[in-house]
Parts: C-alpha cells; sequence; structure tokens
C-alpha cells in the first residue's frame, strides 16, 4: 500500500438519518480502507444497524452521501441507488436475523446468490455451466455445509444459517461485505471460526460490521468505529478504543458523563 | 427429489389419459353429454388454477381477482363466437341498447387471428400495467390482494354498466364453440374436436409451468416467497419477476377462460366476481399449492364434488361443504391433497416403519 495516501474503499460523507424527528445518526464521516476490516460498535440504538442500510440502501439518509470506490471503474455514489444495483457493484449484505431462503435447498440458496445473470431470461434459459457449479461447492466446503447441500435452507441450525448466508455473500465475489452481528448466537468455536474466514476474505475483500462480542472484535477488527447517540465517539484499533475514556463510560456507567 | 418430481408428472399424465378417452366413452354411451361438457370446464378450470399456482403457490402473491383476467379471456372468445353467429352484424341486445353499427371495440373480433392474440393481449395489458405499478411501489401482502378485489369488482361493475357493448348481466349468449355447434348427437365431431383442443392447450400449459418452476426461475419465485428482502440485496429486481409471474398468471388465466366459453356456450359478468376469484383460489390451496399437479387436481376434485352434490338434498349445505374443506386444507393440510401424497403420506410410512424397527429391535 502506498505510505502517501491510503487506498479508499469507501467514504461515508456527513451522513444524517431522521425518523419522524429522531436522529438515528447525526452527521457521520468514516473512511474504510480497502482490505481491511472496520467494526462499528456501540451500545443498542447507536445507529451501527441504520448506518449499514444506508450503504446497502435498505434506508434513505436524510442527508450526507455514501461513496464506493470499486478496485477497476470509477467511483460510485451509493446513495441514490438501488439495493441490486449496489448488489451488483459487489456489496453483498449479511442480516442480524440470518436471512436465507428457508424453503430452497442449501446448494439453490448458493445458486441464487452466484454472482451475474440475475434477469429472467437467462434464469429460464441459462443453464448451471460446471464453473458455477465448482463454485458452489468450494462455497460450501468452505463453509463446511457441504453435507447439507441437498437439505432445506429452513431446516439448518441457527449457526449453520449463519454461515449459509455468509457463504452466500462470497459466492457472489463482493469487493465489500456488510456484517451485521456475524456472530450472534454462535459458541466459542465458531466464533473463532468465522474470525479465521473473515481474516481469509478480507484478503480480497473489505469488511465492515457490526459487533457486540469483545472476544470477537478483538480478534477480528482492524479498526473500530464506537457509535454513540447516532454520533462517532472514536475512532482507531481495537487498544486504542478500549483504553479511551469516553468509551468506557459509555459502556460501563451509560448516561454517566454522556 | 427427482422420484417425487416424477410421480407428479406421472400423475398429469394419467389424468390427461382418463381425459383422452372421454369421447370414445360417450360414443360407446358409458358417459352422457353433459358429462363431457362438465369435463370440458373442468379444463378451463384446472389452466385458470395453473395461472393461480404460478402466482400465489409459487411466488406467494395472493391475487383475489384472477376472475377478471379469466372473463377477459371469455369475453374476448364470446365476442368473437358471437359475431361468428351473427354474421358480423350488430347482435339483438346492442339493437335495444340504441346502437345502429356495430361498435368499435367489437370490430376486432371479427378476425379469428385477432382474436387469438387479443384473449392474451387484453388480459396481460392490464395486469402488466396494474402490476408493475404495484409492485414497484412494493406493494405487498394482503395490500395486494385488496386491490386485486377492487380491480375486478370496478370491471364488473362496468361491464354491468356497458350494457349496449356487453349485455350487462345477462353476459354474451347463444354461442357455438371455434368449431361450431356442439350441442345434440349430430354434432359430436364438433364438440370431440374442441375437447382435444382444450386437452392439448391444458398439456401445454402444464408443461409450460412445470418447465418454468423447475428451472432457476421457478427457485427465484420461491425465493421471492420466502425473502423477498434477500431477493434485492442477492442482485434480484424481484419487482420485475413478480410482475413477470402476474401478467404470465393473467395470461394463463384468460386461456382458461377462452376454452370455459366453448363448452360454456355463454359468458357473464358472474365468472368476474370476487366469489368467483376466491372459488379459484380454493381450487388451488385445497390441490396443494406450488404443485402445479395440485392445481389441476384441484379445479378437477372441487367441480367434479360440486357437480355430484349441489343438486338434490346436498343443494342448500355445498357451500357449507366447500368452506369447510377450505379451512381443514389450510389449517391441517397446508400442502393440500399434493402434500398430502408428497409429504405426509411418506412421514407416515416413515414413522410406522421406525416403530417396527424400534419393536423388532426391543423384542
Amino acid at each position: 500500500m502506498k505510505p502517501a495516501e491510503k487506498d479508499i474503499a469507501l467514504k461515508i460523507s456527513s451522513i444524517s438519518a431522521s425518523f419522524d424527528g429522531f436522529y438515528a445518526l447525526t452527521d457521520v464521516s468514516v473512511e474504510v480502507e480497502r482490505n481491511t476490516s472496520r467494526f462499528f460498535i456501540g451500545p443498542n440504538g447507536a445507529g451501527k444497524t441504520t448506518l449499514l442500510d444506508i450503504i446497502c440502501a435498505k434506508t434513505k439518509p436524510s442527508a450526507g452521501t455514501v461513496a464506493f470506490f470499486p478496485k477497476s471503474g470509477p467511483m460510485a455514489r451509493l446513495t441514490g441507488m438501488k439495493e441490486r444495483q449496489i448488489a451488483s457493484m459487489g456489496i453483498g449484505r449479511k442480516f442480524q436475523v440470518p436471512s436465507v431462503f428457508a424453503s430452497l435447498t442449501v446448494f439453490d440458496n448458493m445458486l441464487l446468490s452466484l454472482k451475474g445473470h440475475k434477469g429472467i431470461w437467462d434464469s429460464i434459459f441459462r443453464p448451471l455451466s460446471a464453473h458455477d457449479e465448482e463454485k458452489i461447492e468450494a462455497g460450501l466446503e468452505r463453509a463446511d455445509l457441504s453435507d447439507k447441500k441437498g437439505s432445506s435452507a429452513g431446516s439448518l441450525a441457527h449457526g449453520q444459517k449463519q454461515r449459509l448466508e455468509i457463504a452466500m455473500l462470497l459466492v457472489q465475489e463482493p469487493e465489500l461485505i456488510l456484517l451485521d452481528e456475524p456472530t450472534a448466537g454462535m459458541g466459542k468455536r465458531e466464533t473463532e471460526e468465522t474470525g479465521e474466514m473473515l481474516a481469509q476474505i478480507k484478503k480480497s475483500c473489505t469488511v465492515i460490521a457490526v459487533e457486540h462480542d469483545m472476544d470477537f472484535i478483538k480478534q477480528a477488527a482492524d479498526m473500530v468505529t464506537v457509535l454513540h447517540e447516532g454520533k462517532v465517539l472514536v475512532e482507531g484499533s481495537v487498544l486504542e478504543v478500549l483504553a479511551d475514556k469516553a468509551v468506557q463510560a459509555v459502556y460501563l456507567g451509560r448516561g454517566g458523563d454522556y | 427429489m427427482k422420484n417425487k418430481i416424477k410421480i407428479r408428472h406421472f400423475a398429469f399424465a394419467a389424468i390427461a389419459a382418463s381425459l383422452a378417452i372421454v369421447p370414445a366413452l360417450l360414443q360407446a354411451g358409458l358417459v352422457d353429454s353433459p358429462a363431457v361438457f362438465f369435463l370440458g370446464k373442468c379444463i378451463a378450470f384446472s389452466i385458470a388454477a395453473i395461472g393461480i399456482d404460478l402466482i400465489w403457490g409459487f411466488t406467494g402473491i395472493l391475487s383475489l381477482g384472477h376472475g377478471l383476467y379469466f372473463a377477459l379471456g371469455g369475453y374476448a372468445m364470446a365476442m368473437h363466437l358471437k359475431m361468428n353467429a351473427t354474421g358480423g352484424n350488430i347482435t339483438e341486445f346492442m339493437h335495444t341498447g340504441g346502437l345502429t353499427r356495430l361498435p368499435l371495440i367489437w370490430r376486432p373480433f371479427l378476425s379469428p387471428i385477432l382474436t387469438a392474440v387479443l384473449i392474451f393481449a387484453i388480459p396481460a395489458a392490464l395486469s402488466g400495467l396494474v402490476g408493475g405499478f404495484i409492485f414497484k411501489k412494493r406493494v405487498k401482502g394482503v395490500y395486494f390482494s385488496i386491490i386485486s378485489q377492487a380491480l375486478t369488482w370496478a370491471a364488473y361493475s362496468m361491464f354491468i354498466a356497458l350494457s349496449p357493448y356487453t349485455n350487462g348481466n345477462i353476459g354474451i349468449t347463444d354461442i357455438k364453440s371455434i368449431f361450431g355447434a356442439v350441442r345434440g348427437a349430430a354434432n359430436y365431431m364438433n364438440l370431440f374436436k374442441i375437447f382435444y383442443a382444450s386437452l392439448a392447450a391444458l398439456v401445454l400449459v402444464y408443461i409450460m409451468a412445470s418447465f418454468l418452476v423447475e428451472r432457476k426461475f421457478g427457485k427465484i419465485l420461491a425465493a421471492i416467497r420466502d425473502a423477498e428482502n434477500r431477493t434485492y440485496f442477492s442482485g434480484y429486481q424481484a419487482s420485475r419477476y413478480k410482475s413477470f409471474i402476474y401478467v404470465l398468471s393473467a395470461a394463463i388465466a384468460a386461456a382458461g377462460g377462452a376454452v370455459f366459453v366453448n363448452f360454456n356456450g355463454s359468458i357473464t359478468p358472474s365468472q368476474m366476481t370476487i366469489s368467483y376469484s376466491i372459488t379459484m383460489v380454493v381450487w388451488v390451496a385445497i390441490g396443494g399449492r406450488g404443485t402445479i399437479i395440485g392445481a389441476v387436481i384441484g379445479a378437477f376434485l372441487i367441480n367434479l364434488c360440486e357437480y355430484n352434490l349441489s343438486s338434490g338434498s346436498m343443494v342448500d349445505i355445498w357451500q357449507y361443504i366447500i368452506g369447510a374443506m377450505f379451512c381443514i386444507a389450510i389449517l391441517f393440510f397446508k400442502g393440500g391433497i399434493a402434500g398430502l401424497f408428497s409429504a405426509q403420506i411418506p412421514e407416515l410410512a416413515r414413522r410406522f416403519r421406525a416403530g417396527r424397527e424400534e419393536e423388532s429391535e426391543a423384542g
């Protein structure tokens, strides 16, 4: 990486979001470097999920812009784009509650997530190529779900659904993934494995995550942004942030100094 | 899975084959001609039911207004057949309504080719316009159902009000089939022609629908039903898929209506009422949603029951029976009759076997 200027993948500029006069986010600006992981932490209601929703166009901000810088191609303003356009730019989203297609098989869930060919015509007439099939198999292998290939996604255990959803993101070959509490409901071992998976993903992909699990954050986060009441409180490495007095106040004595 | 699909198609083949011998049975005197007309109507109903299964069973969009599209297809066909009957002259009801010349909207129906196009084009254009707007605005669930009902109701009122053009609530009557007169023993040949043509239409619609749902396309429909939001983030323009399936199912329902008219000899606005639309949904619910074959089974079975039970002592309670069947299917047999065979009976058999094995191990 060039020392002079950072290689920015995502630039969030002065984002505000209000719902019926209540400000979920106020003037939030964050820059995320390419192929790093950025974790947003903060108490409930700090606006973390809202921020992810704005990046992937699930929610419209009341002010501000989000700019995405793909590896190749010109900068794209995500604010104002449609969800599927953002998805086709290589931005994947994982929801807090695992969101998979319950009545389809695990294999078909992966099939629908493959990059490209999202039109009606292709969906009817384009056959599944051997290459596609390999990609799906490899993805399932990585997520340790190969033996569940033919089961319906709805019948999976919670942790397996989480892994399937992440595998679905990866088979989209994303450049940026947004994870909302990726380890929620996972045990210690599974959480660690997810951390290892993230380290792998980061080699080719920028990661933005919302997370509560401090051990996981310590393991997986390159940079942390603390949100509190819709504003950026502190930003820095995990250790810097945890040592910060204001952060301690927010987490330990809510409402004390802030 | 593969096996299950085959059984499904086998069941359909069996139904189609039994229908194919019906004309022979008529000639042998084993069935009477009203039964043949009735089965012809059942073919029409099952075509429409396949359309409803595509949008409701597979995509999870409950349309309570498909009677409108069924009737639009039926009216287009009936108008053409009426023109055949009058030789292109104005009809009596137009005359009574004060018209002196054939109205402009009737003219295209002088041509058989234009009629064939309009049977599909009118419902497709209407559903495309409505669906395109509604789904783009992401109107969902019960709101869509209500809009679909309101649309049917509006069209019903319009067809009644425009009686010089549509003959109001009497509808278009005294028409023959596209192959000419079908009533009476002298016209058996025509009846067989229209019967086989309708059966061919059903087979075609069945094959097309089965092909579509077994492709990736069908999986996307199921994905929209399961988690529509997710499909957008997976890069699909779900609203376009929904519009597409709405238009397709409307066109299929219209094909059903066009077939229906040939056997019924008339079309009335009662075919576009809300209750008629809901009845169609009931066929699919009882036959089994999301299976295609379930729609066909449901349409035949419910109408067969009605045919046999709605006369005589059962006439008063028939409506209650069908209501109860609907409730039972929705509450206890979500998969309907098709689900009974594909899931519940195998499950029972599996439990039974497992129970026996345990017993033998214990013993």
